[in-house]
């Protein structure tokens, strides 16, 4: 028994240890969905198609879209007043305001002003709570 | 012809607009952030920046935050911003850092500018359990001598290391060939090496005045007792440490397990002795009036004394260098302390 | 202790106990904020406060923290802290059967009675405690961690993909350097090339966290098309009823337990904080006589999981005030506030500091009876939450998510693109049927996994440690074996209805 379960480990090489046995866990399991599952991996295409068909695709890549704008802009437009927050609570009411409406589904103004208002509201009251009663840092 | 007029007047228009900002951009703006070494907001960085944040911001008149966003994110904060909005603290570990070789740290002597320094946390120390057959550095040295191998926990690649590598320099100037039975036991945290000795895979760890302590006054058959063998830091310091010293240990106590009681020897360089020093690191594109903007001011708060009884306060010894003596102090103790590091180094190759 | 009450806590103390409680839950439920982040915040405001009235609103805001994370994870799916994370699992079914009232107020009992567990159990016993919690070493921690990873099998519902989730979840926490404040090597791994700027540090728990579940679920609205109405139409207000302690009925020995799980887990420095919810949570299935209710709603999900994560803060003061070592992150702070007054903590402090002590033990008693009136008193206004149209709702969940994911870190960009990163990945396992669950889990505890694994074989060099080290390591593994064999036999249950 004794010498077959020793085991050495080197610790300039340590980092690689437990991925190795991580990576191999997750190979066999894989391979065991792919033997499991070989039917229904078969007709990944038709599900992804369908998938496609049935998405609101106007809001769902709209709000991608729009948050990936959103997370470009907000550190340059902050390094324009460095240190402030600024570029996160100029940021933030647009996109805040665009994914409101993005969202809305009767876009008269009863139902707009309310956004609005949140549009407003809601960022600059996080941007003052971080920036002046919590001293964090926004971008 | 229109057009390249138009290109000029837009030109002359931002000269024009940057030319208050220019001269604005010599001193700190009113908004600074402040990024340290450490993700710990509790930690020894922490403190010691947020002591020298708070003076700054209000003998400026401006704002400083602290963020403690960890060594290899404050270096990359402080690599993009050249304008003096982002400044740092940090204290030996970033030389340390390359001089171990480790992932995300560059020589700061060249990479970034270094500043005033502006305290001493003196705490390093070395500790044996109470009933560890190796009662001073003296026993370990020479069990090392004998052909005993001597266990010692540490974080690798640092402030917490550089102690060690000095035992093991030491150990070959006593008994050549002895240093490879210094071995280090790799672990992490405070508690983690603290652990390693309940646990008996390390006879040494290396630990702090302020952490450790309390674990010094224990009943010597509790097994959680330990003893000081070795305070790394300068007598010097020490002695500028308030004189009731730590808990039940004072001052004098402590002096007792530094130099030149414990001797630690680089050969013919003396006692290895280290301090672990907080300083800023500039941006280098920074205005080089900036730094003379913080270290006038500087010079100004610790003249007039309140920042030093918050230091001593949290026992840490104030030590406040401008940046040129700063930067040719710290570069002299890097050099020593690549010499340790390689030496140690070839011997193992 | 009635001395140290009288003299110690003034009108001052208490205001600041109970302005601290409620900050907690503010910041607790709103997702990306937690504990740790309002303990961080207030932290240097101790300074001028003193000793005992810093440490006051320290443990009042750690307490509030811990237990507002409830609110989001019940009412939204989304855990407002990582340790609140089980208790989505069955409170959000049940707000979406329209019970998310009960799900808070059974939640809400079962953080106070934690709460006061713990409590009991960190003034009577600290340091002995301390004493066992040091025979706890690599070998041990690593059962510990493999027995919470067990839960993973039994919280899938497809045990193949929900394990293969778990590991993938393991696997991605593992992207980066190998830490040294954790006991690596510093080295990378498993790095894409020519991303290593941004993923050195690998990904931080909380951007992963509010990504997969805050995200990926705005995500899965715009894909619906944003369905008109209310974020939960389906959740009527009010009309669940009261609370009526039949609810709990049955639930005495869940309660304790979970109470003493999670306590214990607080005990053990380095085992971190969201373990304690998992790990009672998975006993909790374990020993449960319906344990295919967990996942649906079930109220004993939600008892175990909140009863865990307060049992955690009595439990994690032990290690601090008894070795001054932090038994979790938001501790890991307190400490910072007894350096700040030049107070030292370790093996000493109860005995040379027996009024703080007792200041400390009273306001935490304090704390947590504020945040049971406090939230009970205002799950109305919670529930509240869900009436807000969804077109207002969801924008700015998504920007409290950004400011979570920004500032948790203290002001790191990747943080925020990690958080875009996990949205889009937790809306492709919902496609793909991966599980998000067993994913998080086997990302929070990955790292330790790791760690104590690895280093157990660095320092004894044998696997048979792993079976000889100590009694203790032949309980946690019989603990292993009994949940495991509870899941096979759970999921065979599960198919043989519908084979037959």
């Amino acid at each position: 028994m004794g010498d077959l379960t020793r085991v050495t480990i080197d610790f300039e090489r340590s980092h690689l240890v437990f991925p190795t046995i991580v990576a191999a866990v997750l190979a066999v399991l894989g391979l065991a969905i792919v033997l499991r599952d070989r039917r229904r991996i078969a007709g990944a295409g038709a599900h992804w198609r369908g998938i496609w068909r049935d998405m609101d695709r106007v809001r769902f890549l709209g709000t991608l879209a729009l948050t990936l704008l959103y997370f470009t802009l907000m550190v340059p437009v902050g390094r324009i007043w460095p240190n402030t927050g600024l570029g996160f609570l100029v940021c933030s009411i647009p996109f805040v305001l665009a994914t409101g409406l993005l969202f809305m589904h009767d876009r008269g103004w009863r139902q707009v002003l309310p956004v609005v208002a949140v549009a407003g509201i809601a960022p600059t009251f996080v941007w003052w709570l971080f920036t002046y009663p919590f001293f964090l840092t926004l971008p | 012809m229109l057009y390249r007029k138009t290109i000029l007047a837009a030109i002359a228009a931002t000269t024009a607009l940057s030319a208050p900002l220019a001269t604005f951009a010599q001193e700190l703006p009113r908004n600074v952030r402040l990024v340290i070494g450490s993700t710990s907001t509790g930690g020894d960085t922490y403190q010691n920046s947020a002591i020298v944040a708070d003076a700054l911001a209000e003998h400026l008149g401006i704002n400083v935050k602290v963020d403690a966003v960890g060594a290899t994110e404050a270096f990359k904060a402080l690599e993009r911003d050249g304008r003096g909005t982002t400044l740092m603290i940090f204290h030996d570990q970033s030389y340390l850092g390359e001089l171990y070789g480790r992932q995300g740290y560059d020589d700061p002597f060249e990479t970034y500018v270094i500043g005033p320094t502006v305290a001493i946390n003196p705490g390093n120390a070395y500790l044996a359990s109470c009933d560890s057959p190796y009662q001073s550095m003296e026993d370990i040295l020479q069990a090392a001598a004998d052909g005993d191998r001597v266990r010692v926990a540490i974080q690798p690649g640092g402030v917490s290391e550089i102690g060690f590598s000095a035992m093991k320099y030491a150990a070959s100037v006593r008994s050549p060939g002895s240093e490879s039975n210094i071995v280090a036991v790799n672990t992490g945290s405070q508690s983690d090496k603290n652990q390693a000795m309940w646990d008996d895979l390390a006879d040494v760890i290396n630990g702090s005045i302020q952490a450790n302590e309390q674990f010094t006054q224990l009943p010597a058959d509790d097994p959680k007792c330990m003893r000081f063998v070795w305070i790394t830091a300068r007598p010097a310091t020490l002695e500028a440490a308030p004189a009731e010293g730590m808990g039940d240990t004072t001052r004098d106590d402590l002096l007792q397990y530094a130099t030149p009681n414990v001797d630690v020897t680089l050969g013919e360089d003396g006692p290895f002795t280290f301090d672990k020093e907080f300083f800023f690191l500039f941006n280098p594109d920074m205005d080089p009036a900036i730094v003379e903007q913080i270290d006038t001011a500087l010079t100004e708060i610790f003249a007039e004394g309140s920042i030093q009884e918050r230091q001593t306060g949290s026992f840490f010894i104030p030590n406040f260098l401008p940046s040129d003596e700063a930067r040719a102090h710290l570069s002299e103790k890097r050099d020593t302390y690549e010499q340790v590091i390689s030496t140690i180094a070839d011997d193992a190759s | 202790m009635i001395e140290a009450v009288t003299t110690l806590v003034t009108p001052t103390f208490l205001l600041l106990v109970l302005g601290g409680t409620f900050t907690g839950i503010v910041f607790g439920a709103i997702p990306g904020m937690t504990a740790t982040m309002a303990v961080a915040v207030c932290l240097p405001l101790t300074y001028s406060l003193g000793l005992e009235n810093g440490l006051a609103l320290l443990l009042g805001l750690y307490v509030g923290g811990i237990s507002g994370g409830m609110v989001p994870a019940v009412l939204l799916g989304i855990p407002g802290t990582p340790s609140s994370i089980t208790t989505t699992f069955d409170g959000y079914p049940m707000a979406q059967r329209g019970e998310g009232e009960a799900a808070l107020r059974i939640g809400i009992v079962a953080s106070l009675v934690g709460g006061l567990v713990s409590l009991g159990i960190l003034w009577a016993f600290a340091p002995t405690l301390a004493d066992f919690a040091i025979r706890f070493s690599y070998v041990e921690k690593f059962l510990i961690i493999l027995f919470a990873l067990t839960v993973m099998a039994a919280l899938s519902s497809d045990m193949l993909l929900g394990i293969f989730s778990g590991v993938l979840g393991i696997f991605v926490a593992l992207i980066g350097v190998y830490d040294i404040s954790d006991g690596g090597n510093g080295n990378l791994r498993l790095i894409p090339p020519g991303t290593e700027y941004w993923l050195e540090s690998g990904f931080s728990l909380l951007p992963v966290l509010i990504g997969l579940f805050g995200l990926a679920a705005v995500l899965e609205q715009a894909e619906a098309g944003v369905p008109r109405g209310h974020s939960a139409k389906d959740l009527a207000v009010g009309r669940a009823g009261g609370f009526r302690l039949r609810m709990l009925r049955g639930e005495g020995v869940n309660l304790v337990r979970s109470s003493g799980i999670g306590t214990f887990v607080g005990i053990l420095p380095g085992v971190g904080g969201s373990a304690a919810s998992i790990l009672a949570y998975s006993n909790a299935k374990t020993f449960s006589k319906t344990p295919e209710r967990f996942g649906t709603g079930a109220p004993s999900g939600i008892v175990a999981s909140e009863a865990g994560n307060n049992g955690l803060t009595g439990g994690a003061l032990v290690p601090l005030l008894s070795l001054g070592i932090p038994g979790d992150s938001t501790t890991a702070l307190l400490i910072g506030a007894f350096t700040l007054q030049g107070i030292q903590v370790g093996p000493l402090f109860i005995g040379n500091n027996p009024d703080t002590w007792n200041a400390m033990i009273f306001a935490m008693i304090v704390a947590n009876l504020a945040m049971f009136v406090m939230m009970y008193a205002a799950i109305r206004w919670f529930a509240l939450v869900v009436t807000v149209p969804k077109h207002v709702l969801l924008p700015v969940i998504l920007m409290m998510c950004v400011v979570g994911a920004y500032t948790i870190n203290y002001g790191i960009m990747f943080d925020v693109w990690t958080l875009l990163i996990f949205g889009v990945a937790g809306w492709l396992f919902t496609k793909l049927r991966l599980e998000v669950a067993p994913f998080i889990i086997g990302f929070i505890l990955g790292p330790s996994a790791e760690v104590y694994f690895v280093k157990s074989l660095e320092s004894f060099g044998d696997l048979t440690i792993f079976f000889t080290k100590s009694w203790i390591a032949w309980v946690l593994w019989g603990l292993i074996v009994l949940s495991v064999a509870a899941s096979a036999s759970l999921s065979s249950r599960r198919r043989r209805p519908a084979t037959a």
